[in-house]
């Protein structure tokens, strides 16, 4: 394999090699440290649904704990109404918060701008829990409970530990993060960065601007139902609170910003920083209400100012300066004109909406 | 009796609106920012009030000049802190900044009132019977406080110097700076004073209004739907959409299930948005 195959193949290397050490370590840790992984890989999984959108399209969507709901109560309804197994519940799940982001995504972008279509889509996230409130087969306010099942019952996705939970959204983590990898790669990725970064300019040239918007609308929305179902059977509970509280509803966006929401892994790295942060904190401050939330704002307010591109963003924004300036050189020879650097990535892979605002704004 | 009742209720809770969406129609308009904070800066101001209480024992129309005096100053840091990430990174970066401000200003509110509801006790500027049902002299207040201000502003926009230019920024921000006029001073100057009207909106109903740490998201709700109803920029169009939606609240609350509050103003703004009424209601 030449140096070059490597260098493609890398991301996907590093990729195995973490799930695999990931996979294996997770039996060794605590089970508070486990309980906290869980959390970690959640919000994760979770804030990976915001960077597809974000980060292929450039839709700022603050909708995404809906569709979190909506997979939480679509597992729990049909398991404690009709006995249908959480595992078959995923595919439904997926099927509804596709059929719901539809409409969804048509009403959010049918004035385009990321102004609006951040503030509609916050206005039906705020808009989701009176009706769930008034919607007596779903709980109303307090929700569904599910029936604690001795043991583990795999057909149930109920298991004794939390182990079983850290692995799974480990695995979903993983593979939408390869999922995200190849996406950028594919015709389908590049259109939707052609349409992310000039729309006009994508649909002279015949690119569907909307429909792959909607697309990756639906796309996103039925990972979040993903993650939302597994979280649910994690908390054996579902009601609004869990995923569209006061404090739950940011959150999901912050990891992913936190993270850097242009980068396959930046909700993954985000997640685990914020959530490790706010839980060591929290604990600093003799477990004092209201300390979560701030960290978690405190965090997302320094990286919004010191980095907006994110953690990861940032990193690999340094990482390819680096890369392109070279070894340090004589004077003489740094005049030199040279080659391209043969490490430099590709630049519409690293395209992110954020810095295309700053071309804009710069130009 | 009943709908008079109810739509005596909802001008006055309209007129809240009005003065929290007149802010937010300022920032949009002329600032071009999505401020994301607005309706937190409004539940600063409602707990600057309790903290007047708590602390010094003084009532909220005493704490109002002080408070003005605290936010304006926070306001010209925030302004900088929107203008520099704009330059900077474009408008996500703003929208990050004002979505950061939210959940900061949340969590220290939370963090130092707990999540507790709170109101503000033992003050009252009595009251007067109209439709059978008594208008508490605090509402009465506000509703006077809400349209001074719009009138305040209103003049202030059309006859000053000033004015002149907050409309040149919003009509056209390259024409307005090749005329002259210092754009990013002009926006710094309407993101500034709409926090500094969101925190008075804040501090002016606080005697009757019930005080949690995120009351600011629905406030940011609240004023979003006045804009898009009055149209983006129109600070009288927002007076007007604010009374409307007060009514209509009103009316959804006495006469169908309480979560129809919720939902109205959701309703109301999808169809405006899918009608699509560029500048509002006074179009």
């Amino acid at each position: 394999m030449s140096a070059a195959q490597l260098g493609r193949r890398w991301p996907w290397i590093g990729l195995l090699c973490f799930f695999a050490a990931a996979w294996f370590a997770l039996g060794a840790v605590s089970a508070s440290e486990l309980s906290l992984l869980v959390l970690a890989f959640y919000y994760g999984l979770a804030g990976s649904s915001f960077s597809f959108l974000y980060g292929t399209v450039g839709i700022f969507s603050l909708a995404q704990p809906v569709f979190l709901a909506v997979g939480g109560y679509t597992g729990v309804y049909l398991y404690t109404q009709y006995g249908i197994s959480p595992w078959l519940s995923i595919l439904i799940s997926m099927a509804l918060a596709a059929l719901l982001a539809l409409p969804m995504g048509f009403l959010a972008l049918f004035r385009g701008g990321t102004i609006m279509t951040a503030l509609v889509t916050l206005i039906v996230a705020e808009a989701v829990p009176p009706i769930l409130a008034a919607i007596k087969p779903l709980g109303g306010s307090v929700g569904l409970y599910l029936n604690l099942q001795p043991g583990s019952n795999l057909a149930a996705m109920q298991f004794s530990g939390a182990l079983p939970f850290a692995r799974l959204f480990l695995l979903g983590n993983v593979a939408v993060i390869g999922f995200f990898m190849l996406f950028k790669r594919s015709r389908f990725g590049l259109w939707a960065a052609a349409s992310r970064d000039s729309p006009a300019a994508a649909g002279a040239c015949g690119v569907p601007v909307l429909r792959i918007r909607l697309a990756i609308f639906v796309g996103s929305s039925m990972i979040a139902a993903l993650a939302g179902l597994v979280y649910a059977q994690y908390n054996l509970l579902v009601n609004a609170d869990l995923f569209l509280g006061a404090t739950t509803l940011f959150q999901v966006v912050v990891v992913a910003l936190v993270g850097g929401a242009a980068r396959p892994w930046g909700a993954l790295v985000g997640a685990i920083l914020v959530t490790e942060l706010s839980y060591y904190l929290t604990q600093a401050a003799s477990g004092r209400p209201g300390i979560s939330p701030l960290t978690f704002a405190g965090v997302f307010l320094v990286i919004a100012i010191l980095a907006p591109r994110g953690l990861s963003g940032t990193w690999e924004r340094w990482a390819t300066a680096r890369i392109r300036r070279g070894p340090r050189r004589p004077a003489a020879a740094a005049t030199v004109p040279g080659p391209p650097s043969a490490g430099a990535p590709d630049r519409a892979a690293q395209a992110e909406p954020t810095a295309d605002v700053e071309r804009e704004h710069r130009r | 009796m009943f709908a008079e009742q109810l739509v005596l209720e909802g001008l006055l809770s309209g007129a809240v609106y009005g003065l929290v969406g007149g802010g937010f129609t300022l920032v949009l308009g002329v600032g071009r920012i999505a401020n994301f904070a607005h309706g937190a800066f409004v539940a600063a101001g409602l707990y600057w009030a309790v903290f007047a209480q708590d602390q010094f024992g003084v009532n909220p129309y005493l704490a109002l000049g002080p408070g003005l005096a605290f936010f304006a100053l926070i306001a010209l840091g925030t302004a900088e802190l929107f203008e520099r990430r704009g330059r900077q990174v474009g408008e996500i970066g703003e929208l990050l900044i004002g979505l950061a401000l939210l959940l900061v200003i949340n969590g220290l509110l939370e963090a130092l009132y707990t999540d507790s509801p709170r109101t503000i006790r033992d003050f009252t500027l009595g009251g007067v019977p109209v439709f059978g049902f008594t208008v508490y002299g605090t509402q009465i207040a506000a509703a006077a406080f809400t349209f001074a201000v719009a009138a305040g502003i209103y003049l202030l926009i059309r006859a000053s110097r000033w004015g002149r230019a907050l409309r040149a920024v919003a009509e056209d921000p390259l024409a307005a700076g090749l005329h002259g006029i210092r754009v990013p001073a002009t926006q710094r100057a309407a993101v500034a004073l709409s926090i500094v009207l969101a925190a008075a909106a804040g501090i002016v109903i606080s005697p009757f209004t019930t005080i949690y740490p995120q009351i600011g998201t629905t406030f940011l709700i609240t004023a979003f739907a006045v804009v898009i109803v009055g149209g983006i920029g129109n600070t009288f169009g927002a007076l007007l959409a604010g009374l409307g939606i007060g009514v209509i609240n009103s009316l959804a609350g006495g006469y169908l299930a309480s979560y129809w509050t919720t939902l109205a103003p959701l309703i109301l703004i999808l169809a405006f948005i899918l009608v699509r009424r560029e500048r509002g209601v006074t179009a």
